[in-house]
């Protein structure tokens, strides 16, 4: 879990990506919580636009196995 | 027209090379049977599931990006889903302004790259930790001979209290 920002900077605009793939797994999985359900815009930062996308990709990347829906143990 | 991208997982009871073949194939019907033109083809290879899939741990991972008239993608969906060799598949709509996705062997190499960099970091600081493990080591060698010579006292003294004992009980 990333810490939380003291102002709340995007951290898809500080890093330059327009564009948030389904196919990054390792992208996606620094937004997604200890039991793997997406991590809240309150913790991230992120903006109302990226913070649809990226959940939007997440779904899909959950869909083919890339992402577990559950942590299991 | 429009611009689909098809993600397919290819069983694992084929090999290296039969899967390959037939992610070839897939592409070749998208061209020929439903007048798609293929704009990037990218074949992963094989790859762990995040989760089980009919028992399965792992399939091959094929990537495809084609544009298509729309309805002919609803062909392709029902044409995909007799397919056997698929595990499963995903034809999504592409947002136009996105931009090519990037290869799945690149995508590895950079994050192989990151982790060895951040590996690189972490060494250092664990050397400097190395020399202070090996004083204590030393430091409790020299007290392990030191050990045994205080026990071997107690030892003298509950003989001679025992002998004491069995003296007092062979009076009575």
């Amino acid at each position: 879990m990333p810490p939380r920002p003291k102002k709340f900077i995007d951290p898809f605009v500080l890093a330059g990506i327009e564009y948030i793939d389904y196919k990054d797994p390792k992208l996606l999985a620094q937004y997604i919580t200890y039991y793997r359900s997406i991590q809240s815009r309150f913790h991230t930062g992120t903006s109302l636009k990226n913070q649809k996308q990226l959940a939007s990709s997440v779904k899909k990347a959950r869909q083919m196995a890339l992402l577990p829906y559950v942590r299991y143990e | 027209m429009q611009k689909y991208e098809l993600m397919a997982i290819i069983a694992n009871s084929l090999d290296a090379k039969a899967a390959e073949k037939h992610a070839k194939d897939l592409d070749g019907r998208v061209e020929k049977e439903f007048n798609g033109k293929i704009t990037f083809s990218d074949f992963w290879g094989e790859r762990g599931f995040a989760y089980k899939i009919n028992k399965q741990k792992w399939g091959y991972y094929h990537v495809s990006q084609f544009n298509m008239e729309a309805d002919q993608a609803q062909g392709l969906r029902h044409e995909l889903n007799l397919d056997n060799d698929l595990v499963r598949f995903m034809i999504t709509k592409v947002d136009p302004k996105a931009p090519l996705p990037r290869k799945y062997a690149d995508m590895k190499k950079e994050y192989e790259a990151q982790e060895k960099a951040k590996a690189d970091e972490k060494a250092p600081a664990e050397e400097s930790k190395a020399p202070a493990k090996k004083e204590k080591l030393t430091t409790i060698k020299e007290e392990e001979p030191a050990a045994p010579k205080a026990t071997e006292k107690p030892k003298d003294d509950v003989d001679k209290k025992l002998d004491a004992i069995v003296d007092e009980a062979s009076d009575i």
